[in-house]
């Protein structure tokens, strides 16, 4: 865990002596229609949490409010919440005067603050997060080199609190079916184990489809962990996947180096022909493009390319690590 | 003294946004900036080479960091995903010495080399931190008054986390370069949900349904809010707001009609430069709503 996220200094907000007011988003779907926001004044405590303020409303105040903790100190993964609308630990993050705290999204809501693992345990047991051996146990101790594990170092740092998965613009779209990031974070640090045997990129294709993964970012961005989940994670596991070659996803990076090399730059029209075909569908947006001067249509299959085309496809080979 | 530039203006700007390079080009000609293309520079590889090998995500975007380090200028695009491209292999290439070894073996054929001379930045940047809200302000002729705008800025240009935390307000004013910007123009900004989401163009060409559903609902949040056009930095995100807007309608089952402006476009507008000028013309959804405006408020 990073050091910079210790609290080390008091903000002017959470300094001991009198009173913050915070709003709690209450509601218990077996007897409320609709979910409500109470106001609860608590006293200043000295480095107070998220957690600090829940717990005094629990205890001090007699409110019956539903949330989850275990460990207190950023290793259970229990007590994510959605503080000012962004979601943080409860019990990592410094409470401050006026804000709102609710559960996190993108998964239902059993009580008040606790929401519902059981569709992100389901998809994660779907994607067998098991260790699986090409070889046999080789006895105690296992020689196991620290090199061979630095691709997914820091994919163990997860400790599943599902702060990803509850922003995650992906997921909101139920019927996309895709996993999520704590669940390819889980099958990328498989994947990257060199003990593992399992067709792990076939898996992230079609099983977890990360080629749904927009990349925004957004899981990032709220990782309590730290974790570079885009690049670390995802970004390894649609290469697995590529290498396979057998999903959509896998066909569009395919199609769109193909054209970059042969036309010495991405040609937008091109990559859509040779990814879909001649659609109606890709007729129907190219010819609206075409109106408006936006879409060289009959460049997509004229043989165009940028002066300087041959150098640009020299130095991808090199990258490619082919002559 | 003159501001220069190494200038990447990226695939689309280069072709179905064609207007964005061409707007671009007429705002840096009237603010003095020298943006200088690269030659033969390639493409950053959009998300499509890091799904295939992160030495090709490195060389392709060294190659071009290259090019400008040769110009001896800052690199700066007009697109949020090509500046990520760009931003992430430069930190990489300059910590990592092995990657850099790699990705020079790759271009000394060409006679290039990766040495960590220049910064990345976004067109928008230039106008907010170097030209700064004076040297804009100076130039504002015709002012976007009553003109509500709503930024969008796209999530590309806050990533990585590691590197941009805090973008979206730079420098002394910690308010969002867009909303500064707007603000700059005489426009007013409208707050609404979305502003810096993802639009989901990445996936636009194989998942249609999930792109549209995310860039339709900032849209629809956006008309809501009573905005009269949208401003993107990114010419992605336009793609999806703009080319798409009418299957977007379609799905929604409600007409939207929001402009979507380029960055270069709005400020353009606001120093008198001509709508042919900016290419307003070469819009799917019609500009005709907010030439309206301007004429009324020029009259009025």
């Amino acid at each position: 865990m990073s050091p910079s996220s210790t609290p080390t200094t008091e903000a002017p907000g959470v300094a001991p002596g009198g009173s913050i007011r915070v709003r709690i988003r209450r509601f218990d779907p077996s007897v409320d229609a609709a979910p409500r926001f109470e106001s609860y004044e608590v006293p200043r405590t000295r480095l107070m949490r998220v957690l600090d303020v829940l717990d005094h409303v629990h205890e001090a105040l007699g409110v019956d409010l539903g949330y989850r903790w275990l460990c207190t100190s950023k290793k259970c993964g229990t007590c994510a919440v959605n503080v000012n609308g962004s979601p943080v630990l409860a019990c990592w993050e410094e409470a401050q005067d006026g804000m709102t705290i609710e559960p996190i999204g993108n998964m239902p809501v059993v009580r008040d603050l606790v929401t519902s693992r059981d569709g992100y345990e389901a998809t994660l047991a779907a994607v067998a997060p098991q260790l699986q051996r090409r070889e046999e146990y080789p006895g105690f101790p296992e020689p196991l080199a620290a090199d061979d594990f630095a691709p997914s170092v820091h994919l163990r740092d997860c400790i599943q609190c599902l702060a990803c998965q509850s922003v995650c613009p992906v997921i909101a779209q139920k019927d996309a079916g895709f996993a999520g990031p704590a669940v390819l974070v889980a099958l990328a640090e498989l994947a990257l184990d060199p003990r593992d045997g399992a067709a792990r990129g076939a898996t992230a294709g079609s099983v977890a489809k990360v080629f749904s993964c927009v990349s925004c970012y957004e899981c990032e961005r709220v990782c309590p962990a730290e974790i570079p989940i885009v690049s670390e994670a995802i970004e390894p596991l649609k290469r697995l996947a590529t290498a396979q070659g057998h999903v959509a996803g896998a066909r569009r990076a395919a199609a769109f180096l193909a054209v970059v090399k042969e036309r010495g730059f991405a040609d937008g029209a091109r990559v859509a022909f040779q990814l879909n075909g001649l659609t109606l569908r890709a007729l129907r947006l190219g010819l609206r493009l075409f109106r408006r001067g936006k879409a060289d249509i009959l460049g997509a299959w004229r043989a165009r390319r940028a002066p300087g085309a041959d150098s640009v496809r020299r130095t991808y080979e090199h990258g490619e690590g082919s002559p | 003294m003159t501001l220069r530039y190494a200038y990447f203006p990226g695939c689309s700007a280069k072709g179905t946004c064609r207007e964005l390079d061409v707007s671009t080009a007429a705002v840096a000609r009237r603010f003095g900036l020298t943006l200088t293309p690269l030659e033969n520079p390639g493409c950053t590889g959009a998300r499509e080479f890091r799904a295939i090998s992160e030495e090709l995500h490195l060389t392709a975007n060294g190659r071009i960091l290259a090019l400008a380090e040769e110009m001896g200028r800052d690199l700066v695009a007009v697109c949020d995903t090509c500046l990520l491209n760009l931003v992430e292999a430069n930190a990489r290439l300059k910590r990592d010495a092995a990657a850099r070894a790699m990705v020079n073996r790759a271009l000394a054929p060409d006679g290039l080399a990766f040495r960590g001379s220049v910064a990345v930045k976004h067109f928008l940047w230039v106008l907010t931190d170097d030209l700064g809200g004076e040297g804009l302000r100076a130039k504002v002729t015709r002012p976007l008054a009553g003109l509500r705008v709503a930024p969008f800025y796209g999530c590309h240009i806050q990533r990585p986390p590691s590197v941009q935390a805090g973008v979206l307000g730079r420098g002394a004013d910690t308010r969002p370069a867009l909303d500064r910007l707007i603000e700059i123009v005489g426009a007013t900004a409208v707050p609404y949900a979305g502003a810096s989401k993802c639009c989901g163009f990445h996936v636009v060409s194989t998942e249609e349904k999930i792109a549209l559903t995310m860039s339709g609902s900032h849209l629809a949040n956006a008309a809501d809010s009573g905005a009269q056009c949208v401003v993107t930095p990114c010419p992605l995100c336009h793609t999806v707001f703009d080319a798409y807007q009418p299957d977007i309608e379609r799905n929604r089952g409600r007409s939207l009609g929001l402009p979507i402006l380029h960055v270069s476009q709005l400020v353009g507008l606001a120093i008198g430069l001509a709508p042919e000028e900016l290419a307003l013309d070469r819009h799917v959804v019609d500009c005709a709503p907010l030439r309206r405006h301007m004429a009324g408020a020029a009259a009025g």
